[in-house]
């Protein structure tokens, strides 16, 4: 499954509780649709360091990485390919 | 306007009129600006035969827009209704009605606005805009109204005994608690509050406490009371974001409940950040666990971090143990703020002697009025002018207090305080419901989350999912159950009264 898949999939089941894929866009701003709060954005990171084995350092904790689907596979890819 | 708040706004504009009272992102607004539009507002809703005592609901996110049309309100004589921006239509359609509002204030773009207006009738209740907007001509817009320099005449008169807000602390239908302040009781508290934090107008605070809670609520008026500055910035969804604002800003204060305080140990180093302005913390709204106090203390040293705890029912503000205090009486809430009475009493209402387990009374200009409409409920917590706090706790020899517990069922998780009754009514009406009851079970992070404990009606199916989809389309996001449980019974005394203790493991 893609990166992509997996975080939707996440979000989906855990936070908009459906496996409707309409339900989410990619580009939808967590914070603007107030999809997550500032417990679940930490829940996502913690699922994005279990999943995809990446440390996700505190100042990389910015909307440009963690605040839709897009910022997120976005920002594992540069991690992973930094690394 | 002797002893009020807008006596306390007057006199900031008067010593500082250009300084900065509010900034908001790129925006900010200075005390003799937020003066002029508030009296702008103020004159506009005399005008609209606005009476004494009359409610005004703001659904406004924590904003200049909020300062304004709350100041504004108090100076028409009127009762602020600050409205939960995260609740769901059918709370806050339950809360504008109930509270009788003549006007709600809102953004064209709430996501609820559209539901809100189905079920209300703009004949009684007049809109106004706070975004240019087109909806229709027949809603006002905040833009048309013109800032002025004079406040409507003799507005608050009895100051004591004139409503000055109602907060509701919960939405069950039909019965919603809503807590009464008067002038004098949110003036009292904020004077008390000021007399151990010492604030002056050099001081400046990031503010991530919504204006629309008690706690929220005192930190803007205490703010504005001396000529300081709120620096707004409403999500902690990235507490990085938060810190850095804080350095940059070189705020002297920050305020917080201890989710987030926790999320900000959890997350941020604050050696990585230039906090040396930063003179003070204050923490309310529910226990924080020592070892969190001494994280604190440990990574910033200089700052002084004040444990307080209150009630909306008491404006804000009961108790407060000075930052000097704490290592010594590390768990405790302190004592009474000045100007209030604390005393903790056994079932017939008699003091107990220290290290004895009795609830916290208390007395003082600060205690409500009452709950609106309610007077049963009401007669209930107050008792010769003590206010029953529900919480139990007892006093050490030096008259330090220490909660222990809480008689009352109340959730506390993060900074909200949730009645279960709000999330059962809900979950009640989902058709294959037969029971619920909702608990608050301990959380590391929130201090507790939700439970709801669910029997479901013979030859009914439904699973967690659809059901946590249907509570996610009718309660705000933090009111949706973390967990579920599917039961066949719900364990009830004889009376038939729930367990909920045996609810929460």
């Amino acid at each position: 499954m893609s990166v992509e898949q997996q975080i939707r999939d996440y979000i989906l089941e855990n936070y908009l509780f459906t496996d409707d894929q309409s339900a989410l866009e990619n580009e939808d701003s967590f914070l603007e649709k107030g999809i997550l709060d500032s417990t679940g954005i930490l829940e996502v990171i913690y699922f994005i360091e279990e999943e995809m084995e990446i440390k996700v350092e505190d100042e990389e904790m910015i909307p440009d990485n963690l605040d839709s689907v897009n910022n997120i596979v976005a920002f594992i890819k540069r991690k992973t390919e930094a690394a | 306007m002797e002893n009020t708040l807008v006596k306390l706004l007057h006199d900031s504009v008067q010593k500082f009129p250009e300084k900065n009272a509010i900034i908001h992102a790129d925006r900010n607004l200075s005390y003799i600006n937020l003066w002029k539009k508030s009296c702008g507002v103020a004159q506009f809703l005399t005008r609209q035969g606005l009476t004494s005592g009359d409610r005004i609901s703001l659904l406004i996110e924590n904003s200049i827009e909020y300062v304004i049309a709350y100041y504004a309100v108090l100076m028409a004589g009127g009762a602020v209704v600050g409205l939960n921006t995260a609740a769901k239509s059918r709370d806050l359609i339950n809360w504008i009605q109930h509270s009788e509002s003549h006007f709600l204030f809102t953004s064209s773009t709430h996501p609820e606005l559209d539901d809100v207006l189905k079920g209300l009738d703009t004949n009684i209740c007049q809109l106004v805009f706070l975004d240019p907007c087109s909806l229709s001509e027949e809603f006002t817009c905040w833009d048309d109204i013109e800032p002025c320099d004079a406040i409507p005449d003799n507005k608050i008169s009895d100051p004591a005994n004139q409503l000055a807000s109602i907060i509701y602390t919960s939405g069950t239908t039909g019965k919603p608690k809503g807590v009464m302040l008067s002038h004098t009781n949110l003036y009292e508290n904020t004077i008390s509050i000021l007399t151990y934090l010492k604030l002056n107008e050099t001081d400046s605070i990031v503010n991530v406490l919504p204006f629309y809670y008690s706690y929220g609520n005192s930190v803007l008026h205490i703010h504005i009371a001396v000529g300081g500055t709120l620096i707004l910035e409403n999500s902690l969804l990235y507490p990085h974001k938060v810190v850095a604002l804080m350095s940059e800003t070189k705020a002297t204060g920050f305020s917080g409940v201890p989710s987030t305080f926790n999320l900000l140990l959890n997350r941020i180093k604050f050696s990585d950040f230039d906090l040396s302005s930063l003179r003070y913390m204050t923490q309310a709204g529910g226990h924080m666990v020592p070892s969190y106090v001494k994280k604190i203390k440990n990574e910033l040293p200089e700052i002084k971090f004040v444990i307080m705890y209150g009630q909306t029912e008491a404006s804000a503000r009961l108790s407060y143990l000075p930052a000097e205090d704490i290592e010594v009486k590390l768990g405790s809430i302190g004592r009474a703020i000045p100007g209030v009475e604390l005393e903790v009493m056994d079932e017939s209402l008699n003091p107990v002697a220290p290290n004895v387990t009795g609830e916290i009374y208390a007395r003082g200009k600060n205690i409500m009025m009452g709950y609106w409409k309610d007077p049963d409920t009401t007669q209930s917590v107050l008792h010769d002018n003590w206010l029953k706090t529900g919480d139990l706790a007892y006093k050490d020899e030096d008259n330090y207090l220490y909660i222990v517990g809480r008689s009352s069922e109340m959730i506390k998780s993060g900074a909200h305080r949730i009645s279960p009754k709000d999330i059962e009514e809900v979950i009640l009406e989902y058709n294959s419901v037969e029971e619920a009851s909702v608990v608050g079970v301990e959380d590391k992070l929130l201090g507790q989350v939700i439970k709801a404990v669910i029997v479901i009606k013979p030859e009914h199916e439904v699973t967690k999912m659809e059901l946590l989809r249907y509570c996610k389309a009718n309660l705000a996001n933090y009111k949706i159950p973390k967990f579920i449980e599917f039961v066949d019974e719900i364990p009830k005394t004889a009376s038939g009264k729930v367990r909920r203790f045996m609810l929460q493991n």
